[in-house]
């Protein structure tokens, strides 16, 4: 835009942009020149401005230091109350010279800073002389102190004044400031939710806060104390410090937030009087209204006592659960511990009148993510064919912290994608998805056998199409089609055994089973589960499940669980590390139910049948010795479908050879039916290696300029490869699969 | 060049309040230096309140014929540390009427401006020549020094007030929080408008808007 150039259209519309740094705290308007003359204002002319987010503010005009047109930046330090200035475009009839007559009176409602305490009226003046000097004001607005200013005040509402500063008025040195005596009008803070799926568990926090305001004296004739504790627990990330917050800012409360940790004095009893004194501080700011006291990560402040060398813990604990009582008076504050540990607290927290209430928040579910993602994104500007729930069911595991880094990352990817188009730029949908290759789902940091699976497609394996039909049937369908499962009274298979020769493909089908749902997948090996000490191995296993627990629906993958798990009925051994671990197993499957720190969801009874269903974890098993195997884990209820592997057959070599010359340059003279005949008795991976075998001849044969593999190749190949199937070993598992069976009709 | 009137008017003004800012500045800044030493030795005061509070007297075997000693050092000291705090309180007056100095003449200029804004052009005054900066440049820079006294006044008075015996470990660490003040504080403003405006000050009066560079950005 020409600078000077002719008068300004009305209407046209300015570019809001962030304050300088350099005008910060000085109430300024930084105007182009034209808009300057269009509004005929003078240099500091006092200057209304109505701002797009909301609220209106009143500065000074001052030209730009570019004397560029089309831009305003401005300071909001006197505006109306909840005004906010948010980047964007302002229209010219927004902007609006005021009169602003020098003030002979002024009163103010100072609003203090919470650690002033008391301070005398004089001094309060003084600051508010200063800080109101030389500056237009107006009814209604507040003038905010710089944050680098000290003083007692805060902010300071401007109430009155002769004559009525209604739209502006001036303060000169002359202007006699006096404390209004009335408090201004509490504005309703714009419900704004920043919540998404934690309704339930906020509407209990939000209770206890408003009980004792709403019904003073239905309380006081049942005689009773209100209870105000509570205890939230819940995986890192999942939202407790914000639900706080937010439940703080909804209700009005003052909010004390302190972090455990941060009370820890190095000195013996340092620590006792932190916490002395912020209860204290807290029962100061009781007295004034509601009040919540925060308190982080509580179990670094209450660990369990009765350890040896716990005697200076012991002493905090002490110290908490006596001014959770409130010992001297009634506690007149709410008082909130979260932790993501609650089993390390002290049990004596953990009571009615200390810790009354107990809210577990756990890692959402699917509705719960598409909440929360709905809340992230309703500011965002995403484009209309973003599917939210297709991006929940996606985001297996993730926590609210984790949905916040996908958004940021989408935000950023469309940022990168599209730099020429800043101004409104859209995000797509595919930004999404690369900002879900990025972001891992936090609580499957540090775990045990998380696999980073190479995605594998259904029809990168060839054959088998009854086995993969099966599969489909057990994992697949029912994640996918929940109403029609529900609908037949089904439930979702546990577990599923995959049993079969070594070499045909039981791996790759389950890696083609973890790509095709999107669920979490875990697998376990031996080397993830034993330890040189007893009971560990237990332990890995059962936190295995737990994870897997949090982040349904999950598949576990045991890989060749005949190592894993011992047998009772077939080894003789009396007390045996695996045995302990196919307890656990057992129990895992099929178990009584979940310990209540799992818990997840709301606990409400209609309950979607895709919640349910989607809130399972199954269990695939694979193994070539499924002789070995403990009966008690191939009963329906635990490992409930017991699917064959079978060695391929000639259809199924084909599609096989097929799959594997897919990358290979095969001579026309190559007929991959005769040599699907020819190898009986050859698995997957025989076949993948005869392959291999036949073009490294070629490379022998040609040097390294050859360029096709021929069939002479692939004979040369078959002469040295062997199969590693045999008859006897085919027919052993032919039997098995029959004894499985009445084994199965035996239970 | 009778509508450039008005706008020498406010330029004289201008002319005549950048001296005083000068003026002022240089006792603001010997006024500050004065203020370091009494505050080093308030620390010290501070320090040695300390040590006497912290030392058991009646298991020093020398001083016990001097029953009374403590509370006697306590007192001379404590009266030590009013006669420091009555010399900062007078530097502190200083600085206020430094402040109050400076206000009312940036205030003139300010009224000097209102009077003729109605018959000055806004493109007039946002041009500068080749020795003067724009006449909006150098009130908005007026406004600025006069709110950056203000301010560094009152962080400067608020320290003072909060001063009080019982708490000798802040007492101590007033030099340190005193010269925090000056660091957070752009502290080269004052000094980079007095530069900006040397040509426009040593010009003697002449007509500065007739300057023939046309300002473009």
């Amino acid at each position: 835009m020409a600078p000077d150039s002719g008068p300004f259209p009305d209407g046209q519309l300015l570019k809001l942009l962030p304050v300088d740094p350099r005008d910060r705290d000085t109430q300024r308007c930084r105007l182009g020149p034209a808009a300057f003359r269009s509004l005929g204002a003078r240099l500091g002319s006092p200057l209304r401005i109505s701002l797009p987010a909301g609220g209106c503010c009143l500065c000074t005009a001052w030209p730009r230091r570019d004397r560029v047109d089309g831009f305003v930046q401005l300071d909001p330090q006197c505006a109306s109350p909840g005004a906010r200035v948010a980047t964007g475009r302002i229209g010219m009839d927004c902007l609006q010279p005021v009169p602003c007559p020098p003030l002979r009176r002024l009163e103010v409602w100072p609003v203090l800073r919470p650690q002033a305490g008391a301070p005398s009226s004089a001094a309060v003046l003084e600051v508010v002389h200063e800080l109101l000097r030389n500056r237009p004001v107006s009814r209604g607005h507040v003038v905010t102190t710089p944050p680098g200013v000290p003083g007692p005040v805060a902010a300071l509402h401007v109430m009155g004044g002769t004559p009525d500063p209604e739209p502006g008025g001036w303060v000169t040195p002359h202007t006699r400031i006096t404390l209004s005596d009335k408090p201004p009008p509490q504005v309703e803070p714009p419900g704004e939710v920043t919540l998404g799926g934690l309704s339930e568990t906020a509407d209990s926090l939000r209770e206890l806060l408003r009980l004792p305001l709403r019904y003073p004296l239905a309380l006081a004739a049942l005689g009773l104390a209100v209870p105000r504790g509570v205890l939230l627990a819940g995986p890192p990330g999942v939202g407790k410090t914000q639900l706080v917050r937010a439940v703080a800012r909804e209700t009005g409360a003052e909010l004390l937030a302190v972090s455990a940790p941060a009370l820890q004095g190095s000195r013996p009893g340092e620590t006792e009087e932190n916490v002395r004194r912020i209860f204290q501080r807290a029962q100061e700011l009781a007295s004034r209204g509601p009040s919540l006291l925060f308190l982080d990560e509580v179990d670094a402040l209450c660990p369990r006592r009765g350890g040896p060398h716990r005697a200076p813990e012991s002493r905090v604990v002490a110290q908490v659960l006596t001014l959770l009582d409130g010992i001297h008076r009634d506690r007149e504050f709410v008082v909130v511990g979260a932790t993501n540990r609650p089993d390390e607290l002290d049990p004596a927290l953990r009571r009615p009148g200390r810790f009354d209430r107990e809210v577990v928040i756990g890692t959402p579910t699917l509705k719960q993510r598409e909440a929360i993602l709905q809340v992230i994104t309703s500011k965002m500007p995403i484009s209309s064919h973003i599917d939210l729930g297709l991006l929940a069911e996606m985001t297996v595991g993730y926590v609210g912290a984790d949905l916040t880094a996908l958004c940021r990352e989408a935000a950023m990817c469309a940022l990168l994608k599209n730099e020429k188009n800043q101004d409104s730029p859209k995000i797509e949908e595919t930004d999404f998805l690369e900002a879900f290759k990025k972001i891992q789902p936090s609580s499957f940091r540090s775990s045990t056998g998380l696999m980073d699976i190479k995605p594998v497609g259904w029809e990168q394996i060839g054959g088998l199409e009854d086995v993969k039909l099966k599969l489909k049937q057990c994992v697949e369908w029912p994640l996918k089609f929940p109403q029609e499962f529900a609908r037949m009274g089904l439930t979702q298979p546990k577990g599923l055994l995959l049993y079969g020769p070594p070499g045909c493909a039981k791996t790759t089908l389950v890696r083609a089973l973890a790509t095709g749902c999107h669920c979490s997948f875990v697998s376990v090996c031996g080397a993830d589960l034993f330890s040189p000490f007893v009971g560990d191995s237990e332990k890995v296993l059962s936190q295995v499940f737990r994870q897997a627990r949090a982040n349904t629906p999950a598949l576990v993958f045991l890989d060749e669980i005949d190592s894993v798990l011992g047998s009772r009925s077939v080894g003789t051994s009396g007390c045996d590390a695996r045995e302990r671990v196919l307890s656990v197993l057992l129990n895992e499957l099929d178990g009584v139910g979940v310990r209540t720190v799992e818990r997840r969801g709301s606990k409400a009874s209609q309950q979607e049948c895709q919640e349910i269903l989607s809130r399972s974890v199954m269990i695939v098993v694979a193994t070539n010795r499924p002789d070995v195997l403990d009966d008690a884990l191939l009963r329906p209820g635990r490992l409930d479908k017991i699917i064959y592997v079978p060695p391929p057959d000639q259809e199924g070599r084909l599609s096989i050879l097929k799959v594997c010359t897919n990358n290979m340059p095969v001579g026309p003279d190559v007929s991959l039916e005769n040599l699907a005949a020819e190898t009986c008795f050859f698995s997957g991976a025989d076949l993948r290696n005869l392959c291999k075998e036949a073009a490294l001849f070629a490379l022998q044969e040609n040097g390294l300029e050859a360029t096709t593999v021929r069939q002479e190749h692939f004979t040369e190949a078959l002469k040295t490869v062997k199969p590693s199937l045999t008859l006897k070993e085919l027919t052993f598992y032919e039997n098995l699969f029959k004894k499985g069976l009445s084994n199965l009709e035996d239970d | 060049m009778a509508h450039d009137q008005p706008l020498l008017v406010v330029q004289e003004a201008l002319r005549k309040c950048f001296p005083v800012v000068e003026e002022q500045q240089n006792l603001w800044q010997s006024t500050l230096q004065d203020c370091s030493p009494l505050l080093s030795s308030l620390s010290n005061l501070a320090e040695q309140l300390q040590a006497a509070q912290s030392l058991r007297f009646e298991d020093v075997p020398a001083l016990r014929p001097f029953p009374d000693l403590q509370e006697r050092l306590r007192r001379k000291q404590l009266e030590a540390g009013d006669v420091v705090l009555d010399k900062l309180a007078e530097r502190l007056a200083t600085l206020l009427k430094v402040r109050n100095t400076i206000n009312s003449h940036v205030e003139q200029v300010f009224q000097a401006y209102e009077q003729h804004a109605a018959v000055l052009d806004i493109d007039t005054v946002l041009r500068p020549s080749v020795v003067s900066p724009s006449v909006a440049d150098m009130l908005e820079w007026l406004q600025d020094i006069d709110r950056h006294y203000g301010s560094s006044y009152l962080k400067r008075k608020y320290l003072l007030s909060s001063i009080h015996w019982g708490d000798l470990a802040s007492i101590q660490a007033l030099p340190k929080a005193w010269d925090q003040i000056s660091e957070n504080e752009c502290q080269t403003l004052v000094s980079d408008v007095l530069v900006s405006v040397s040509f426009f000050l040593e010009e003697p009066g002449g007509c500065a808007a007739s300057g023939d560079l046309e300002h473009h950005s």
